[in-house]
């Protein structure tokens, strides 16, 4: 196409006058950067009230047997920590806020393919939350974020539960379709596929996954929630239901979503890497496909999740091998994000530490995933410590980490400000080092007998040699997950901070090549005066600027 | 939003009904897999089960529902005709059609509250009853948003709002419609005919 | 920003730091290999072996990956940095694909992922498949919140006790009690020396194939939260050598033709109030408050209990005095509410009860 044809291509979108007053600009508002700042916010609030629980958790399990809270207590502490934790913090987070922010910018649009969409999608969050910590007043979940018939069924709360998790997944679905069509259809002219930022692919694939698996665990919701209040046995064993089929159509659907809380985060990690290594990504198309490899093997090994269910052999086996071969593409992108590293040029910000942090940290927990694919060994790890170690693994040190590098690497693009430098690496190693101290060790506290779910351990270890190391591991990793809640407070303080003292950013603070850094921080309402015009891939650092209409001078030097 | 389709460009009106379109596709398959989820729930507990349908439980009378299936499917035929006049810009045509699609639309949801008034109540207690109520009861509910959603349309042909060139709305409409139809054909068959 | 890289791909120092880590990769393989797991945990069935090489063969190559991406990640962090002084404008390596190395790192661990599956594969059927020298098949219910257990030849069942001869296979069905949703949990059968986990499922019955292979007490651990009981549920399994095993069930068969007991049968003068008050705090708060009758967590509250005239008899008809409270606490009960366990599964003395007994007097308000 000549620049000519490009320019005409381009010239469809127009720009629409702008929004007035507080309400439409910030509370009722169509515009995805608003929207954005709204998940960030809702989410945040979500996240400290679950930390609070598994603080709560933590105090507990001080002692073997701590009277503290009664084991009812207990169950919903960590029934309500885990539904909020993958529900109303990661998913939203990664798609609603990451998604939101960045995706439209980086394809040169204006917005997304569904403004009101949009704004719909996110004002069924906060209702949804509300309704699942609602549960608390009349008897919160205990089973666990999974819930299980038929001891879920046991506690009205959780019709409560079903129906917040019902509309956070309308929302995520219909975010997810939003998201595909404005990837799939509003790219900025020039935008081939193989044009196209890691994390664009990254956010296509999980809006696919947001898309088609969520109306799985809407169904199984729907199942559950009518078995509670109207009495149909859909699970239930003496009416010629069953419990299992619950845990199929949920695994189903919660399969999948741990992929939609891991798949932005590697495209979040494929963004942060080359902007302060300054050279091109390593393996582009491999770290493209693997993802889309990743997210079509993840709706076929749901069932790795019921190896003890009482699965006959040979429903095991294909699951078991379909859940190894997951971890090949996996292992492609972290290799190529290591080999990123070569012969780079790095500058040691903030966003890059929690992008390096995540590497090892997500390595150990896809190794220690590898271990429950196995099922011979899952039958021993699984249901225990074990589990709970690798989840943590896989979803702080790879979701929060990777969300945190996503947030320190936006935040100068949303605000306007960078956030302290100094006060970033202090919230990194204080966060990184508590995260391991606290975690590794329930690995193996798993593996000599701990089981999940537990208010009490001194049964189980009781008459063994274990019962002292056990409640010292127990202490150790209660202590260390108190720094982590702290560490928190490090970013909250930043974060407050930088509105009055962060360094004012300009368009482009890291010297970067992506869109959304071609212009202004914050972007205007309608992001681009012109839509960009697209030459060449983004990564090709020490070449000119590849957008045809877009000032080289936007290549600047990094501030940091 | 359906402004838009008077006041913007022939290209720009192009693009956002391509837009629409792939919306409104991915919505449908995310809409069948709901239903594919219920659908692989009922065969679980049938393979399960050592007799089907379960003790006490007698099938639903496969009459009506043939009957009633063929109201349904003929609504299918009475859209994709008034789909036709409206290309070939014949007005008159196009109402009558629709009007036909709204009343056959509704027939089928008389048909299912008659039967469903004639079932047995001990079937909400079987995994059967649960089964087929959910299903049958989920696609009803389609149905019924169906009718509001050609209502609607055929009102808005009244108004003016679309034109001989642009009708994303109508187009929307039918493919929901003929969507609704596919789903029935395979309901049809899990509870009637299997 | 056109600079030319002159330098060669890979350089000394890369290939001393390969070497560095590979020599602590294999020092930490080594300590996988040797690591005595049994210390630790016994492998007590004749799966757990198999099970153990397993996860030392994942862990064994786990150790390699782990090493090298945290050792390249510091050797590339620590020797690519920008040093004071460096443009901030330096360009890194334009490189952005190595067909060769992509493929090696693709290959390798499919490789080694295939040999784990083929391994995985062999050990799976030493659950499921029973060989024909099975000797015995019992019977694992799983109950809120003790396991039962029925042994062919027993008139009853055995709570929370299952006795195993040594190197014998037996099947185990595992279930659960309840049909009825109103009280149906799933529980797990879970002994981790033994390496053996089994969900008992309502409307469910799963065998199980176990060879013991370790004389000794085990503990069975509930894997499946079932209730505010989850974390009390712990039974033991013990394996004794055939001798013992049969003494035991001859002694077993001996009390349960006895008679069921109907009525206390043991003395309860002369106890300790505090003593049963730090016991009733440790075993019976799970269920049962000191409060009100209708300050229900289960069972209900126990405050009032031989004083109240709003419910002056026990759940078992009889009228609340002191013998036929122990009569329940000796014996348990089932009912709608659920289930107390009895002495045996709470694992009380004869003394104990007298305590408890005597404490409960003293709650009288």
């Amino acid at each position: 196409m000549t620049i000519s044809e490009l320019q005409r291509e381009a010239s469809h979108a127009h720009i629409h006058p702008p929004p007035q007053g507080f309400v439409s600009r910030y509370v009722i508002s169509f515009d995805h950067k608003v929207i954005a700042v709204q998940y960030f916010i809702t989410s945040g609030l979500f996240f400290v009230l679950a930390g609070l629980l598994a603080e709560l958790i933590r105090v507990q399990l001080l002692q073997s047997h701590n009277t503290l809270l009664s084991a009812q207590t207990f169950a919903n502490a960590y029934s309500v920590h885990g539904s909020a934790m993958v529900w109303l913090v990661i998913i939203p987070v990664l798609t609603g806020g990451f998604g939101n922010l960045a995706m439209p910018l980086m394809i040169g649009a204006r917005d997304v393919a569904f403004p009101w969409l949009n704004m719909f999608s996110f004002w069924l969050f906060p209702p949804a939350g509300i309704l699942v910590f609602l549960s608390f007043l009349y008897g919160a979940p205990q089973a666990g974020w999974t819930e299980y018939p038929p001891v879920s069924l046991h506690t009205p709360g959780t019709a409560f539960w079903c129906a917040g998790i019902f509309l956070i997944g309308v929302s995520s679905t219909i975010t997810g379709i939003n998201f595909m069509v404005t990837i799939i259809k509003m790219r900025a002219p020039g935008m081939t596929w193989t044009r196209m930022p890691l994390f664009v692919w990254a956010t296509l694939v999980t809006a696919f996954l947001s898309a088609i698996a969520t109306a799985n665990l809407s169904a199984a919701l729907a199942g559950l929630f009518i078995q509670l209040v109207f009495h149909v046995p859909f699970y239930d064993p003496a009416h010629g239901g069953s419990p299992v089929l619950w845990q199929h159509v949920f695994w189903f659907y919660s399969h999948p979503a741990v992929y939609i809380m891991i798949l932005p985060v590697f495209g979040i990690v494929s963004e942060v890497l080359p902007t302060f290594v300054r050279r091109p990504i390593f393996g582009y198309r491999a770290i493209a496909y693997s993802s889309v490899a990743i997210a079509l093997v993840s709706f076929m090994v749901w069932a790795h999740h019921m190896f003890t269910s009482g699965l006959a052999q040979w429903v095991q086996l294909p699951f078991m091998i379909l859940t190894m071969a997951v971890g090949i593409p996996t292992g492609i992108k972290i290799f190529s994000w290591v080999a990123t590293l070569w012969d780079g040029r790095i500058r040691f910000t903030t966003p890059l530490l929690f992008a390096l942090g995540f590497l090892p940290m997500f390595t150990f927990g896809g190794i220690t995933g590898v271990m429950l694919a196995s099922v011979p060994a899952d039958i021993h790890e699984h249901a225990t410590y074990f589990v709970i170690a690798h989840l943590h693994y896989v979803l702080f040190g790879g979701s929060v980490f990777g969300l945190f590098a996503g947030l320190y690497y936006w935040w100068p693009k949303m605000t306007g400000r960078l956030l302290d430098e100094r006060l970033g690496k202090l919230h990194f190693w204080l966060m990184f080092i508590s995260f391991n101290a606290a975690f590794l060790p329930m690995h193996w506290l798993g593996l000599l007998g701990m089981q999940r779910r537990v208010a009490f351990y001194d049964n189980q270890f009781e008459g063994t040699k274990l019962l002292h190391l056990v409640t010292d591991t127990n202490v150790w990793a209660s202590f260390w997950a108190f720094v982590l809640g702290a560490s928190m407070l490090v970013f909250a303080y930043n974060a407050v901070r930088s509105a009055t003292h962060g360094k004012i950013a300009g368009p482009n603070p890291w010297g970067a090549r992506t869109l959304e850094w071609m212009t202004s921080s914050p972007p205007p309402y309608y992001n681009f005066a012109e839509i960009p015009l697209v030459l060449h891939g983004p990564y090709d650092y020490g070449k000119p600027l590849p957008y045809a209409n877009i000032s080289q001078d936007l290549a600047t030097e990094p501030i940091a | 939003m359906a402004t838009h389709a008077v006041s913007i460009s022939d290209a720009e009106y192009e693009e956002v009904r391509s837009h629409r379109l792939l919306g409104f596709l991915l919505f449908l398959i995310s809409d069948t897999i709901v239903f594919s989820s219920f659908i692989f729930s009922y065969l679980y507990d049938r393979s399960a089960s050592p007799i089907w349908p379960p003790l006490g439980v007698e099938r639903p009378g496969l009459y009506l529902a043939a009957v009633n299936s063929i109201v349904l499917f003929g609504s299918g035929v009475t859209m994709h005709l008034a789909m036709e006049a409206w290309r070939h810009a014949d007005r008159p045509r196009f109402n009558n059609w629709m009007i036909a699609t709204i009343v056959l639309g509704l027939g089928f949801l008389s048909g299912q509250a008659w039967e469903y008034s004639h079932l047995h109540d001990t079937w909400w207690g079987t995994v059967f009853g649960a089964s087929f109520f959910t299903l049958t009861g989920l696609h009803g509910f389609h149905v019924f948003i169906g009718v509001i959603f050609l209502i609607t349309v055929l009102l808005q042909t009244r108004r003016g709002v679309y034109s001989q060139t642009r009708y994303f709305g109508l187009t929307a409409v039918t493919l929901y419609w003929h969507f609704v139809d596919v789903i029935w054909v395979a309901l049809f068959f899990l509870f009637y005919v299997y | 920003m056109n600079e030319t890289r002159k330098q060669p791909l890979l350089d000394s120092t890369f290939w001393s730091v390969t070497v560095l880590l590979t020599v602590i990769s294999g020092l930490l393989m080594w300590g996988v290999v040797i690591f005595p797991i049994e210390d630790w945990l016994p492998e007590a069935s004749s799966v757990a072996a198999h099970i153990d090489f397993l996860f030392r063969f994942m862990a064994f190559f786990g150790v390699p990956i782990l090493v090298y991406v945290s050792g390249y990640i510091i050797y590339f962090a620590w020797r690519y940095h920008i040093r004071k002084g460096d443009s901030r404008l330096a360009v890194g390596s334009p490189i952005h694909d190595h067909p060769g190395l992509e493929a090696a790192w693709t290959i390798v661990p499919s490789i080694i992922m295939l040999i784990l599956g083929v391994l995985s594969y062999i050990v799976m059927p030493k659950y499921y498949l029973a060989s024909a020298s099975s000797v015995a098949t019992i019977e694992g219910i799983g109950h809120t919140f003790y396991f039962e257990f029925r042994y062919p030849g027993l008139a009853q069942s055995v709570d929370n006790d299952l006795h195993l001869p040594v190197n014998k296979e037996v099947t185990i069905y595992l279930t659960s009690d309840e049909v009825d949703i109103r009280n149906a949990v799933i529980h797990s059968f879970w002994v981790p020396e033994f390496r053996v986990k089994q969900d008992m499922i309502p409307g469910m019955i799963v065998p199980i194939h176990i060879t013991p292979v370790k004389e000794g007490t085990f503990r069975i651990i509930c894997t499946e939260f079932c209730g505010v009981g989850h974390s009390d549920m712990v039974g033991r399994v013990v394996v004794q050598s055939q001798a013992d095993f049969d003494t035991w069930f001859k002694t077993e068969q001996h009390m349960q033709t006895q008679g069921a007991t109907k009525g206390v049968t043991i003395s309860i003068t002369g106890g300790n109030a505090t003593a049963g008050g730090q016991l009733f705090a440790a075993k019976c708060t799970t269920c049962h408050s000191t409060g009100a009758f209708d300050e229900r967590k289960v069972g209900p509250g126990l405050g009032n209990l031989f004083h109240d005239t709003n419910h002056p008899k026990l759940v078992t008809g009889k009228p609340a005095n002191p013998d036929d409270v122990a009569d329940i606490i000796e014996h348990g009960f089932s009912g709608d509410l659920g289930t107390m366990p009895n002495m045996q599964v709470n694992q009380l003395t004869d003394k104990d009860i007298a305590n408890l007994i005597a404490y409960l007097e003293s709650l009288h308000k």
